[in-house]
């Protein structure tokens, strides 16, 4: 693992009204570090991972990514977000184009590629996710797995060297979860930074370098996938623990 | 891209002010003797469309011989009587004529000439003879136009004989309500009704010609000096050279100028005014034309203004739609043309006024589905576009819009026949487009049921062809 600090949150508050939904979180992902967010649903792990491309805007505190405090209203966000890839539960695949466009929309748009350029690039991603048949299918024609291999592809298209993954297996049919997340453990093992929200525990184990647990809107437990899943202390944990892995 | 919304407005309101410009332009032609002359379009037999189309009738003949008389030109433009008076008040029109009785209260706010006309008003009812005096109306409906003297007649003795009044817009539906048995009785001038009888209507004149009224040309006070007095000197002479008992007796005499003869079966009906028709329909779907053009482009600015993140545009998008599409388009239409025009002193033709009226109406209810389009696409679309580092504009551009679209279409077919048909409120504002054709047909030969349903089969026809079409292009666009 690298010494260097990728991504640095410092006292991170969001407050939904008069809800407060995170409560001062602190944490440091340094860079080719895997980070795996777990927690009970409603705990604001979601939220948090939100707040770090700013689709939320975080009601106080900082998070420096590369040096770039990105709650400053003044940061150029976009700017910012190209160089974050994000993936979501639901793949958010843009409907009204087919599989390659998907992948070269933002690169072609944003100037980072001709069109050209765009299109080899979409076809040797998608040979990387194992879909190199799609390229010109239709997004509704694809199995929820093969829409979120190509979400993946999508956001590495813009060459982002943090990736945030929200629940990405949450909306998948189980035979379809092996096939997202092989494509994570390739990516981590490539050396991208993530930082990962999921219920997959054994994704977890055998892929974070860290697991952090988050409960009630803050860290409450943070450690090797060791620490946490075979010494808990913390009773919460312990007590959620219990809940998935001992269905 | 909130910068490109701005240059859009710009550019709507460069084209706005474009037909301020035209208007200009169009108006200093009657600087030189051509007078802006406004009538009512459907008051035989002082203004009726003969069955060539073309206007004639005791006012036309008058005022044409006067003008030719005294070297000037006249444009007569047939509208409302209403719309008529209106519109010289608001300095639209240069004068009236359309049967005007010269009163204490006109005279107020108009000049008038000196009396060419003696009218009266008679009461008319049905031929059976359950009424035949004015005693016999207590308790019953008469029937009376909005702003004649029949209608002031009606309510000057109303209390004392113990009738209510109704009142219509036209002629042949106030004859309509008497022949049906809703109504009584009519009131109304005797030249008008003596000349509606011939015409066919079943009705009878019981009584003689009461609250005699001299009949005057008017311009707006203090306008136009030169007119009536021109209209006096004219009117002397062609009274003196015997051209003035011609006309009225060519109107009024029992040889008289009158349409029984002619066939009055439907396909009898279609022939006669097949030109007359056809230029009321060629107007509609003109005005259907540009209005949807309009509307769509004030639509869907106004929809977009609605979905930008910013509340100052938010407020400004919702503020218009409110306002507009709460507005009757009857209301709308009249206040742009009578009511802005008696603010401003700035003239705007009818037809200009109508697109206005219908980009503003119609534009609402486009804004409001646009907006809607928008809301309705999932939301993840546009924060996966975002946090690609896609700014708004270009995420909008790409992913939302042309999402929305597509949820938008069955909306924009709908209001596009809803703009066809509203097209026939702006007859009000004397448009002649098919709706004003019938009733300006009806006028003159007072066959409602058979004209009505000329028109509305000539309108289920244009639907039909819209509809198809609409089709076409939404199987089109749907992927």
């Amino acid at each position: 693992m690298n010494e260097k600090i990728k991504v640095k949150v410092t006292n991170l508050i969001k407050n939904f009204g008069d809800n407060q939904v995170l409560k001062g979180i602190n944490l440091e992902v340094h860079d080719n570090e895997v980070v795996v967010v777990i927690g009970p649903s409603g705990s604001g792990k979601s939220t948090f991972l939100r707040n770090l491309n700013r689709l939320e805007a975080p009601t106080s505190g900082s998070i420096v990514i590369d040096d770039t405090d990105i709650a400053d209203p003044k940061t150029d966000i976009n700017k910012v977000r190209e160089n974050i890839g994000m993936v979501f539960q639901h793949f958010n695949l843009f409907s009204n184009l087919s599989v390659s466009e998907n992948i070269m929309l933002a690169p072609v748009e944003l100037g980072k590629a001709t069109k050209e350029e765009a299109a080899k690039q979409a076809k040797e991603l998608l040979a990387r996710v194992g879909l190199e048949s799609k390229y010109d299918a239709t997004v509704q024609s694809l199995s929820g797995g093969q829409q979120q291999r190509v979400a993946i592809a999508r956001a590495l298209a813009m060459n982002p060297n943090v990736m945030l993954f929200d629940e990405p297996t949450s909306a998948l049919d189980p035979e379809m979860v092996g096939d997202v997340l092989g494509v994570m453990k390739q990516l981590a093992t490539q050396g991208m930074t993530m930082i990962v929200v999921t219920h997959e525990m054994g994704f977890a184990k055998e892929v974070a370098d860290r697991v952090v647990f988050v409960d009630d809107g803050n860290i409450q437990e943070q450690g090797t996938p060791d620490e946490i899943f075979n010494h808990p202390k913390d009773p919460r944990l312990q007590n959620f623990l219990d809940k998935v892995l001992n269905v | 891209m909130k910068r490109s919304f701005i240059r859009i407005v710009g550019g709507l309101i460069a084209l706005l002010s474009l037909f301020a410009v035209l208007n200009f332009s169009t108006t200093p032609a009657k600087a030189e003797t051509t007078y802006q002359i406004a009538t009512d379009s459907t008051f035989p037999p002082f203004e009726f469309a003969n069955s060539h189309n073309k206007y004639v009738g005791i006012d036309i003949d008058l005022l044409h011989a006067i003008a030719k008389d005294q070297g000037f030109k006249v444009n007569i433009k047939p509208t409302s009587f209403n719309a008529a008076v209106q519109s010289v008040q608001s300095g639209q029109m240069d004068g009236v004529i359309a049967g005007m009785s010269i009163t204490k209260e006109r005279e107020a706010t108009f000049d008038f000439s000196k009396a060419y006309f003696m009218s009266g008003v008679v009461m008319a009812a049905k031929p059976n003879g359950k009424v035949t005096s004015l005693k016999q109306l207590r308790g019953k409906r008469v029937a009376v136009k909005t702003g004649t003297s029949g209608a002031q007649y009606a309510q000057s003795i109303h209390k004392k004989y113990g009738f209510k009044i109704v009142t219509f817009d036209e002629s042949n539906d106030m004859y309509q309500d008497v022949l049906t048995g809703n109504s009584a009785a009519t009131f109304e001038d005797s030249p008008v009704m003596k000349y509606a009888i011939r015409q066919g209507t079943k009705l009878k004149i019981y009584t003689k010609p009461a609250l005699s009224g001299p009949y005057g040309f008017a311009v707006k006070k203090g306008h136009n000096q030169k007119l009536p007095r021109m209209f006096n000197n004219g009117l002397a002479d062609l009274k003196a050279n015997g051209e003035y008992a011609r006309i009225t007796r060519h109107y009024l005499g029992a040889k008289g100028s009158s349409d029984t003869t002619s066939d009055r079966t439907f396909l009898g009906l279609i022939k006669q005014n097949k030109g007359a028709l056809l230029s009321g329909f060629e107007q509609t779907v003109w005005l259907t034309i540009v209005a949807i053009f309009f509307a769509t482009l004030f639509g869907v600015i106004v929809g977009l203004l609605g979905v930008v993140p910013s509340k100052f545009c938010n407020g400004i998008s919702t503020t218009l739609i409110y306002i507009f599409r709460g507005l009757p388009l009857l209301v709308l239409a009249l206040f742009i043309y009578t009511g802005i025009p008696s603010l401003t002193g700035q003239k705007i033709p009818a037809f200009i006024a109508g697109i206005i009226t219908l980009m503003f109406n119609e534009g609402a209810y486009i804004a409001a589905f646009v907006k809607g389009g928008i809301n309705a696409v999932d939301d993840g679309q546009m924060e996966a576009a975002r946090s690609l580092g896609l700014p708004f504009g270009k995420a909008m551009r790409r992913v939302i819009l042309p999402q929305g679209i597509r949820i938008m279409i069955p909306s924009f077919i709908n209001q596009f026949i809803i703009t066809l048909k509203d097209t026939s409120i702006l007859s009000i504002i004397g448009i002649i487009e098919l709706t004003q054709t019938g009733k300006i047909i009806i006028a003159r030969n007072l066959e409602g049921f058979k004209v009505w349903a000329i028109v509305a089969i000539i309108y289920l026809i244009v639907i039909t062809l819209l509809t198809w079409l609409s089709n076409w292009v939404q199987r089109r666009v749907r992927l």
